[in-house]
């Protein structure tokens, strides 16, 4: 070849090469994923561009957004522009490579998952290290029953003979508490569960897996989906699982998302029933016995099916009487962030740690339910009614129903009349409560059982 | 045009006014030595441009790393350039090392700068290696852990010589400080200067090694002119290549280092990982030290096993068949233990 023809090919490779260049440089992954946001339906479609947070919480620079453009506030207690991601999620904030900027997160997706939650939600001044135990949920949580399962263990071991007592003696994962004094019933401790029995290999391959407790993932299938750790219960999901939001990096077509990236305490019946409404556990088989009268997964049920169906569907199946309660609560407006979430204290069973029953609110045959005055817009009942999203429910000089526990019930409040009055968590539809006191109800006050009151109070469905 | 005449002395310079033709044929030295001075200049230019931005403390060298590769314009391919440049530098001063002896380059007088040579590869595979600690990932800042713990096992000295080098009793900020200051401006000198003086040394010694003329030598020369022709089209079309790789293989980073235990795999930069595949078998003194001293030893004594006779200039001349046995065995141990890492 003549010298011509060598510098023209060397010419052009060069050329062809620094074209290349530039054209990666303007073919990035992040600029692909604002290209698919600006492509949805229902956005405004934002200038391709990096973009940069800067929380004031951290003051670091964060560039997470340049891909998850679009993507929800978490929760409005925890503004983006306020937290960031970072605090929670870990990762490396100026990475725009998914590989780089997704090492060393905090529980992949979601940091909230017990096994890393002390280092995301429960770092000291969020959700753990405050004096008040009662801020300290990833603590109570830990050790609550949904966590350490303590409860089905027992029973099943005791069953089975592998124990003599049905007291619990182990947990998932061991849990330990030098509180003192102990409240009544509280254990100090519970031990992981080994293999001291034949029958416990058994247990946790058939107890302990699958989404039995809130360490476990649950089921990949319609209606189970569920994230773990607090997110089990304060992250929604829906029957299907399918993120519905406008983050363009999380598919949209595959399960196993929450509906939108959004942390909430008012959680309806129905993310309580990815766990609680799936079938039953048999003690004789050791094993959980999925329902299967369950319509396909998919429009909501309303629109499915006729009122009684769904009802059953949607309520909790085991004990049907919640199915014949005259009004539609959620679970939450009875089970209180005490009872769930745990008072902090390690219970073995759950008849030990839940108290929360008919008469708490609708009092006896003798006395109206106690009631305890809010003094301070600060105090636990004016925060929780806050972050629920029913501020205006409530106000400094309330009185609202207080339980044997002394915990206070700010959905339930008396009113200037003497009247009381709750408001749905969920929906913030309010009812009036009828008391006993001066009705004609028969009550025995030492049955409080579900069945026990909906014997009378049941409507057909 | 006026500028080229002003200044072709100056480019003149770089070589002699003739060159032999059989000493300047591409299949002879397949221009490796030019290849291995190419690739250090695109690196030292692409690491100037990255000094502009990199932090060297642990808070903020990883950080500042990202920045480079992922916010500011261009530096991904300037940094994977830095990379592509740096490890096309190892290979072609490899290959140049394994031409000279297959070639009989070290013949004498050429003992000095064969020695020169391979003290400019040492530099260069420490270069590279302070070079990935830089990144400060977490698979640099372990393979780091273990290369400088290497030392401790040096008996007697070796404490200290393990404060010399980290600057403290444990890696930290003195460590990435050293590391910095040698990769950036120690290593930078010293290579700087040893080029330079390997070529003069090869000026003074009669230039490129050829055969002598009834070896198949033959008295025809080429003149410079051609011979810079022929480097600048070989330095475009490897410019082009490296720009091809900088932008389709970008060079690797990891996440951030992460000093809390059992967090990664320890993996070694690619150059090390005979070593690496040594230390998981034999006690790291003679795995970490004393094995790769020995290698560097008996490569030294290459131009001292075989100094006269025929052959010189002739691919694979039986004649000279010691220093080529002894190159072919170090090269299937070092190629047979990376390669038994790199599947493991």
């Amino acid at each position: 070849m003549s010298k011509p023809w060598w510098i023209f090919i060397a010419g052009a490779t060069v050329l062809l090469a620094v074209g290349a260049i530039v054209w990666r440089e303007n073919h990035r992954p992040w600029q692909a994923w604002q290209e698919r946001y600006n492509l949805q339906p229902n956005v405004t479609p934002i200038a391709i561009g990096i973009k940069t947070l800067v929380p004031t919480r951290t003051g670091q620079p964060e560039l997470c957004l340049t891909c998850h453009v679009g993507i929800e506030d978490i929760s409005p207690s925890h503004p983006a522009t306020a937290v960031g991601c970072v605090i929670c999620h870990g990762g490396d904030p100026l990475a725009l490579d998914a590989g780089r900027a997704h090492g060393n997160m905090h529980g992949g997706g979601n940091p909230s998952d017990l096994s890393v939650a002390m280092a995301s939600c429960g770092t000291t001044d969020c959700h753990g290290g405050n004096a008040d135990p009662e801020q300290n949920h990833v603590t109570r949580v830990l050790h609550s029953m949904p966590a350490t399962y303590a409860g089905g263990i027992a029973n099943v071991r005791y069953t089975f003979g592998a124990q003599a007592s049905p007291a619990a003696q182990f947990a998932v994962h061991a849990v330990e508490d030098t509180s003192k004094p102990l409240p009544p019933r509280a254990l100090t401790s519970l031990a992981t569960l080994g293999t001291l029995h034949p029958i416990d290999a058994q247990l946790q391959q058939n107890c302990l897996t699958g989404g039995c407790h809130l360490w476990s993932p649950a089921k990949s299938e319609p209606y189970y989906y569920r994230s773990t750790g607090c997110a089990t219960c304060h992250y929604l999901f829906d029957d299907e699982g399918l993120y519905r939001g406008n983050d363009p990096t999380i598919p949209h077509d595959q399960p196993g998302h929450g509906i939108v990236h959004r942390l909430t305490t008012a959680i309806p019946f129905t993310q309580c029933n990815h766990c609680h409404n799936r079938g039953t556990y048999s003690l004789k088989q050791m094993a959980f016995l999925p329902r299967e009268d369950l319509p396909p997964a998919g429009p909501p049920l309303s629109a499915q099916m006729p009122a009684e169906g769904r009802r059953l569907v949607e309520y909790y199946q085991p004990v049907g009487d919640f199915t014949k309660c005259e009004i539609e609560l959620n679970c939450i407006d009875c089970h209180t962030a005490q009872e769930v979430m745990g008072d902090g204290h390690i219970y073995g069973a759950k008849p030990d740690a839940y108290y929360v029953q008919c008469q708490t609110c609708h009092g006896t045959l003798t006395s109206a339910p106690a009631v305890e005055t809010i003094r301070d817009a600060n105090e636990t009942a004016m925060r929780q009614a806050r972050i629920d999203g029913h501020a205006d429910f409530l106000s400094v000089g309330d009185q609202v129903v207080q339980t044997a526990r002394g915990e206070l019930l700010w959905s339930v409040k008396q009113t200037a009349l003497g009247q009381f009055v709750q408001i749905d968590k969920v929906t913030g539809t309010t009812y009036k409560v009828p008391l006993v006191l001066g009705s004609r109800c028969a009550q025995d006050g030492s049955d409080q059982s579900a069945k026990y009151c909906h014997q009378c109070h049941y409507v057909t469905r | 045009m006026r500028l080229w005449r002003r200044n072709k002395s100056l480019i003149y310079a770089l070589h002699p006014e003739k060159i032999p033709a059989s000493g300047a044929r591409l299949t002879y030295t397949f221009g490796l030595g030019g290849i291995t001075v190419f690739a250090a200049t695109v690196t030292a230019f692409t690491g100037l441009a990255l000094t502009l931005y990199y932090v060297p403390t642990p808070a903020d060298a990883h950080a500042s790393t990202v920045l480079i590769n992922d916010i500011a314009s261009f530096g991904a391919v300037i940094r994977s350039l830095h990379y592509w440049g740096a490890q096309l530098m190892v290979i072609a001063a490899t290959l140049h090392l394994v031409r000279i002896v297959f070639t009989g380059g070290y013949r004498p007088p050429r003992e000095l700068n064969w020695l020169i040579g391979l003290t400019l590869l040492v530099v260069t595979l420490i270069w590279d290696f302070s070079g990935y600690v830089l990144r400060w990932d977490n698979g640099a800042f372990w393979a780091l852990l273990v290369g400088t713990n290497l030392f401790r096992e040096i008996p007697f000295c070796g404490e200290i010589l393990y404060r010399a080098l980290v600057g403290d009793t444990q890696l930290g900020a003195s460590a990435l400080l050293r590391f910095y200051g040698w990769h950036v401006i120690g290593l930078t000198l010293i290579a700087g200067f040893g080029i330079v003086y390997h070529l003069w040394r090869l000026r003074k010694d009669g230039g490129i090694s050829r055969p002598s003329l009834e070896n198949g030598g033959t008295p025809a020369f080429v003149s410079r002119d051609t011979l810079l022709f022929r480097e600048f089209i070989a330095v475009a079309l490897l410019t082009a290549a490296l720009l091809f790789l900088a932008t389709f293989f970008p060079a690797p980073l990891g996440p951030a280092a992460n000093p809390s235990p059992g967090t990664s795999e320890v993996r070694a930069p690619w150059i090390f990982l005979w070593v690496q595949n040594l230390l998981r078998a034999i006690p790291s003194l003679w795995a970490g030290i004393i094995i790769p001293l020995a290698v560097l030893g008996l490569l030294a004594l290459v131009p001292f096993l075989d100094r006269r006779g025929p052959g010189r200039g002739v691919w694979f001349a039986r004649a000279r068949w010691k220093p080529q046995a002894l190159i072919a065995l170090l090269a299937i141990i070092v190629v047979g233990f990376s390669l038994r890492e790199a599947l493991r």
